[in-house]
């Protein structure tokens, strides 16, 4: 439990980056620029020294208990962030990012028994252990999706109502960011295709709550894919997709992490 | 021996532009007026700004006050430009000596006195001017210390209030807004839906940011064929404007209909054959062009001209608003730095010095 510090000074910078952009852009001072990125670099600093210590204590990958899985996730969303692309980084992906991870840390560390030793530790599989972590790496891709979504639908708000202020100039151009909503949604689908096909090599049985639940967040963004692909929704519709889409994985993890392993 | 440090200047406010342009260095002239100014009685040190709002020396001098190095640089004024009695008349001098000039000096660098409050383009202009004086050895401890911190003021006036954000006319307003949807211009296809001189604004702004093409047409076919032939764009038959719709990004509507041009049937086509790709619609026209239902279309933004000018004055008075705030920037940085080249040599100043006499007795 005394590496949970690690996790809360993380949350806590993730949270500074947050009030900071809050306060500029109440102020209209709100720049773009590379300094955004110390908080969020910090945290994930900071996080990825929690989760070594975490992977330490209970001897593998953390990524069996839901506050484990959720700091994963915040994990890996913080590393796509970091590839996205500088246009978006020093822009107000950070801004919008920064807060579902404060909150999906927060959640974590104030979850019952959180970052408990597991009970059993059974004999690590390195498979199983790269299935797990690229199938939460897709989850993050999800995510980001989200966020960017958010930011969409915020912006094309602001266009449609003709409300050009402050937030309006901090956001980038709207068909960029839905290039980025269908990039990461691809990405996302790549990356849980490749953690199922791990998972068909581990011949573990399709009863597995955790398989099962995968292959229908799979099936959920292979239909959002091939909708954005053929382009038969608008952007609209695609990124409310992507942000409604999202809260299926994110509640799926709650009840799979619940339900016993056969 | 005293220095002191002056500004002779005129601008917009104080000149109008008839007068201004006949005071306006030559880019060439500049250099050699810095090095003329350097070579006047008393003069160590110059640097002259010259812009299309504003000619402005900057100075410093060993007369023995101010006053006299003002009427030594409105004399160097007169003698270049061969300027007669009754025009020196009417030329609107500002006289400003030590912290004045400074103070002066930032404001400018900032864009708080430019004729567009918080504009950008003068930072530019008085990092140009001040590299001309460098290069041409005018400059010295005091201008170069004055210099770079104007630079370093207008840096953090920019960067620590809104006093940029924004556009304050109706054509960068557009550019702005195409931006925000499109990214980069350079992609964009353009389409004037006749041809007033504000459409013609409007599409000479997102020209020169990038804008792919143009296409213009208009009810007289002859007057769109000279647009497109000024713009390098395309010329189309006003009957023939709707055949193309889908093959442009930005539509620029300014005819004189008494009636809708552009209905939502006519963009609701175009969107199914652009495949998810927004469509930016400009209504200029007054009575309006294009039928407001358009902008209830999924992903097409339609700004009329009452829109866009709403953005315009609402940036206008966010600038007003940030105001305040640079100049309190303004003043903590003159008394941050407060100049001790000044102050030491001002108290040493000499009234008595022979140079004065002499530009009095003029």
């Amino acid at each position: 439990m005394e590496d949970n510090k690690w996790l809360i000074l993380s949350t806590l910078a993730f949270a500074a980056g947050v009030f900071h952009a809050l306060i500029a852009l109440r102020r209209g001072t709100w720049r773009e620029s590379r300094w955004h990125l110390l908080p969020m670099a910090l945290g994930f600093v900071l996080q990825t020294v929690f989760l070594y210590y975490r992977g330490q204590e209970v001897g593998q990958c953390p990524m069996k208990s839901l506050p484990d899985i959720l700091v994963f996730i915040a994990w890996s969303v913080m590393m796509l962030y970091f590839v996205v692309g500088s246009g978006f980084r020093d822009s107000l992906l950070g801004v919008f990012t920064a807060p579902l991870l404060a909150g999906m840390q927060i959640l974590a560390l104030s979850l019952p028994g959180a970052f408990a030793p597991y009970l059993k530790k059974g004999p690590v599989i390195a498979l199983v252990e790269l299935h797990a972590a690229v199938a939460l790496i897709a989850y993050a891709a999800f995510a980001l999706a989200c966020i960017t979504g958010v930011m969409y639908l915020l912006q094309e708000r602001l266009l449609k109502r003709h409300h050009i202020g402050g937030l309006f100039y901090q956001m980038p151009p709207i068909t960029e960011l839905a290039k980025s909503i269908r990039r990461l949604v691809f990405l996302g689908l790549l990356l849980l295709s490749a953690a199922l096909l791990m998972s068909l090599a581990l011949r573990q049985p399709v009863s597995n709550p955790k398989v099962i639940f995968a292959i229908a967040v799979w099936v959920l963004y292979l239909v959002i894919a091939l909708l954005m692909w053929r382009r038969v929704l608008s952007a609209r519709q695609t990124a409310w997709l992507a942000v409604v889409g999202f809260a299926i994985p994110f509640f799926s993890l709650w009840i799979v992490t619940k339900a016993p392993v056969p | 021996m005293s220095q002191h440090l002056v500004c002779l200047g005129l601008n917009y406010r104080t000149t109008p532009v008839e007068i201004r342009e006949r005071l306006a260095f030559a880019e060439k002239d500049a250099s050699v007026a810095v090095a003329e100014i350097r070579a006047l009685p008393g003069f160590d040190e110059t640097v002259v700004l010259s812009t299309c709002n504003r000619v402005e020396l900057y100075a410093s001098h060993s007369h023995a006050d101010a006053h006299c190095g003002h009427e030594a640089l409105r004399e160097y004024l007169t003698r270049h430009f061969d300027l007669t009695p009754e025009q020196e008349e009417t030329l609107g001098f500002y006289r400003l000596a030590s912290t004045e000039t400074a103070r002066h000096l930032f404001r400018v660098v900032s864009g708080l006195d430019s004729m567009v409050l918080g504009e950008t383009e003068i930072f530019g202009q008085v990092k140009e001017a001040y590299k001309k004086a460098l290069d041409a050895t005018t400059t010295g401890r005091v201008l170069n210390k004055l210099f770079q911190q104007a630079f370093t003021v207008g840096k953090k006036v920019r960067n620590d209030t809104a006093i940029q954000r924004g556009s304050t006319s109706v054509g960068s307003v557009a550019v702005d807004l195409a931006g925000k949807i499109f990214g980069k211009l350079s992609e964009c296809r353009v389409m004037l839906v006749g041809a007033g001189e504000m459409s013609r604004t409007c599409a000479q702004s997102l020209l020169s940011r990038g804008a792919k093409s143009i296409i213009v047409s208009n009810r007289s076919h002859d007057k769109a064929v000279e647009l497109a032939a000024e713009m390098k764009g395309i010329a189309l038959r006003f009957d023939e404007w709707e055949g193309a719709l889908h093959e442009v990004d930005i539509i620029i509507s300014s005819t004189s209909a008494p009636h809708f041009v552009i209905k939502p049937d006519h963009i609701t086509q175009v969107m199914r054959k652009r495949r998810g790709h927004p469509l930016f619609v400009i209504d200029i026209a007054v009575p309006r062009d294009v039928d407001p239902a358009v902008n209830e279309i999924e992903e097409v933004y339609l700004y009329d001209i009452d829109a866009l000018q709403a953005i315009a004055d609402e940036s206008r008075r966010e600038r007003e608003r940030q105001l305040a705030i640079c100049e309190q920037i303004i003043e903590e940085q003159l008394d941050r730095f407060g100049f001790p080249i000044l102050a030491r040599t001002q108290a040493g100043a000499n009234p008595a010095s022979a140079l004065c006499p002499k530009a009095d007795a003029r």
